[in-house]
């Protein structure tokens, strides 16, 4: 008998599973009520309202969303990669620090990045009120937190050697650093830093539907009022910008030995960094901390939040991460390789494209249309929205690659399939679950947003906390994602160094 | 002038309980011509590692103009250069920036900073690919996209254009043809001192594997199992010498 071999390309499709508790709660939880909003909310998908009153609305909306996901992108690109710099080896060993403040830094990073940018964002609307500078700080914060990682990361995979080489040359310890440092910032820039103006654009949206500003606010509200036509021009008019700055992008040559592009680059970087710092001061001395010393009082009243209660919630949130991450692993390569032909291939990219760009909650609240609220259903909603952004990095990978191997194995006669999976997807399989090792750990953090709205584990507690002004709790359940993701990144790290 | 620039005072080094140095002595005088045989996996890279202060030995003493290597500063560490065997050069960055790298010792921050942005100038550097006979449409070429022996000699040129005193050099003949084999030979050991320039090392300890090439050296140090069995002149040298390393 043929043993189940586990290999990466097996690991890829085996979180398929957890659909079995998940199909069964949810169809245990279906109800038809809400048959008719739905079939209205996709319909309006091709029927958006268009006329003048609301492209005033879009075009002031977006202009707000452009702001906040633009400099929140630059700020935490640039600070990104200060601290990713802080908390690579390389700089420890350069200068000769002690150990314990590489390990330091990184816990301390760790532990931003684990809270989610909606969560910072509420706790500064909770101290300074709503301001248009919120949404800024509240998504540079974690940015900053999860940009240092990747840039880190590249800088630990500078070559020993190469590192004893220039130190033998005995040059000045900071000409050393960036003379090592600078092929990996520019390349991880490159290819990461630009993707990431996307994600602040998304995250912008998500703190405008708890109503820090820009299209999310409009989204959110078309939504609670039903008004799906105005929802979609919302929509798509998000998505055009998504597209156009992703072109712009790929058009922009960035080119280091370009004279003018390179002393702009650095006016920028300086810039950003000295309005940042200015900004910060401003930001310290302009608010008066009246609402923050009622917040620190706050702190000491006690709570009737019991252990269990909190054990409870954490296993609600571990699970929920859990299933969702199965769900973001596996749907892609299952859909993409069974139906593999260009129709089918041109639906699920844009079905992909249609996840990635509806904000969670909202997917959420399309999903809560015919099922009632559950684990599953918050994990279904992470799942698919996170799928959508796997299967685009998969695509990407897919169509890159060379199909020697596929087409030798369709020439001998071997399914169309069986093909796609050994000639094709096996060679992906590594890299692509290296990926989604690193997406387990955003989909931690993304639990706070479905948590809020799907009434599960610690977003819900969060926001019951929250509105209720029970810091104490709200210092509990922040305790409680930062110890998930110090031990999801621990985990993450064996499992990931195991893969590569 | 007996000068003694570097020495090593009964250096054992221990990796994962292999002796792969075992108690050597060993100094370097000024203005001497070392040549450093053995065979495959004798210690000839680990010995170049421990003089250069690359690998920190697990017993015995690496002094630098008589004083500990440790309490040695900045630049007097920049005295020595390396081209190691397998030439440490920084893939990402073109050859003329690399051989630029030679020069980062001697100036500040931001002349680093002008190499990597491409906007300082390699007037230099070029001088020295050119007398590593490095044809100048390489100059701007990314370190991945050379061939062996053009990488061998971007690495040689970077080592030369520091200018320091004492050149440890480990087989920097690799890949080279014999037309080549010559003149960066006589560039590393100062037999042709083009334009007056002095500045190539008078000091040299090089790994070698050509025996042919013996002949341009003064003393010739034979190490085997990490254990040096001669260091003798090289007009002293026979065959019994080699057998015992061989
Ligand atoms: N990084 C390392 N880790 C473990 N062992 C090492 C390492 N570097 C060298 N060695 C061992 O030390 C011994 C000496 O190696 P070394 O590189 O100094 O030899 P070598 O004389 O330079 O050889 P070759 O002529 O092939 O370059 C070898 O047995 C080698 O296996
Ligand atoms: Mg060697």
């Amino acid at each position: 008998m043929n043993k189940l071999k586990l290999n990466y390309t097996s690991l890829s499709f085996l979180p398929i599973l957890v659909c079995i508790p998940l199909g069964y709660q949810l169809i245990t939880n279906i109800h038809f009520g809400g048959f008719k909003l739905f079939q209205e909310f996709l319909i309006s998908a091709f029927n958006p309202k268009i006329d003048n009153e609301i492209i005033i609305t879009v075009i002031n909306r977006l202009n707000e969303t452009i702001l906040i996901g633009f400099f929140s992108w630059l700020v935490s690109i640039i600070f990104g990669t200060i601290f990713g710099i802080l908390s690579s080896n390389i700089f420890y060993i350069i200068f000769n620090i002690p150990n314990f403040f590489y390990h330091l830094i990184r816990f301390f990073l760790t532990v931003v990045r684990s809270i989610h940018e909606v969560v910072w964002g509420i706790l500064l609307m909770q101290i300074y009120g709503i301001n248009f500078s919120i949404g800024i700080i509240a998504i540079s914060i974690p940015y900053i937190a999860v940009n240092s990682k990747v840039f880190a990361e590249q800088l630990e995979t500078i070559d020993h050697k190469s590192f004893e080489s220039i130190n033998e040359i005995n040059a000045p310890k900071f000409s050393s650093l960036l003379t090592l440092i600078w092929n990996p910032i520019i390349n991880t820039f490159k290819n990461f830093g630009l993707y990431r103006l996307e994600c602040s654009i998304r995250s912008t949206v998500i703190l405008g539907l708890f109503g820090i500003g820009g299209i999310g606010t409009s989204i959110f509200l078309s939504f609670q009022t039903l008004n799906f036509r105005d929802l979609w021009t919302y929509l798509w008019s998000l998505a055009i910008l998504i597209i156009l700055s992703g072109l712009i992008f790929k058009k922009i040559k960035f080119n280091t030995t370009n004279k003018i592009l390179s002393i702009f680059f650095i006016a920028v970087f300086f810039i950003t960094i000295l309005f940042s710092f200015l900004y910060f001061l401003y930001f310290i001395f302009n608010n008066n901390f009246d609402n923050f010393n009622s917040v620190s009082s706050l702190f000491k009243t006690s709570s009737d939040f019991g252990l269990f209660d909190l054990l409870k919630l954490i296993l609600e949130t571990i699970i929920l991460s859990l299933l969702s991450t199965g769900i973001a692993i596996s749907l892609p390569p299952l859909v993409i390789g069974i139906f593999n032909n260009k129709t089918s291939k041109i639906f699920i990219k844009i079905f992909a494209f249609l996840l990635r760009l509806i904000p969670t909650p909202v997917i959420l609240l399309i999903l809560l249309t015919f099922n009632n609220p559950s684990l599953s259903l918050a994990a279904l909603t992470l799942g698919l929205h996170n799928a959508g952004i796997t299967s685009k990095l998969l695509f990407t990978n897919l169509e890159s690659q060379n199909r020697r191997n596929y087409i030798a194995m369709k020439s001998l006669g071997i399914s169309k399939k069986t093909s796609w999976l050994l000639g094709l997807f096996s060679q992906q399989a590594k890299s692509y679950l290296a990926y989604c090792a690193y997406r387990s750990d955003i989909i931690t953090r993304e639990t706070a947003i479905v948590g809020v709205i799907g009434s599960v584990g610690l977003g819900w507690q969060l926001q019951e906390s929250l509105s209720s002004f029970a810091w104490q709790e709200v210092s509990i359940v922040l305790i409680a994602y930062s110890s998930i993701a110090i031990v999801g990144e621990l985990i993450n790290g064996k499992i990931k160094s195991s893969l590569t | 002038m007996n000068n003694t620039l570097l020495e090593l005072k009964n250096i054992s080094y221990k990796y994962k309980n292999n002796l792969i140095l075992n108690k050597i002595n060993l100094k370097i005088n000024s203005g001497e011509k070392i040549a450093l045989l053995g065979k495959s996996g004798s210690g000839k890279t680990t010995l170049i590692s421990v003089l250069n202060g690359t690998i920190k030995p697990t017993q015995g003493e690496v002094k630098l103009f008589n004083k500990s290597f440790e309490e040695s500063d900045r630049k007097q560490k920049s005295k020595i250069t390396t081209i190691w065997q397998d030439l440490r050069l920084i893939e990402d960055l073109s050859a003329e920036q690399n051989v630029n790298c030679g020069l980062l010792a001697e100036n500040n921050f931001y002349f680093a900073f002008k190499n990597l942005l491409n906007i300082s100038s390699f007037k230099k550097a070029h001088k020295y690919m050119q007398l590593c006979r490095l044809h100048y449409s390489i100059y701007d070429k990314k370190i991945r996209k050379l061939s062996g022996g053009q990488k061998q000699r971007v690495a040689i040129a970077r080592s030369l254009i520091q200018g320091s005193n004492i050149l440890l050099a480990d087989e920097p003949f690799n890949n080279l043809d014999p037309k080549l084999i010559t003149t960066i030979k006589n560039l590393l050991l100062e037999n042709v001192d083009k334009n007056n320039t002095k500045k190539y090392p008078k000091t040299a300890l090089v790994a070698l594997h050509k025996l042919d090439l013996l002949n341009d050296f003064d003393k010739v140090i034979g190490i085997r199992d990490g254990k040096i069995f001669f260091n003798i002149k090289r007009t002293n040298l026979n065959k019994l010498h080699l057998d015992k390393i061989y």
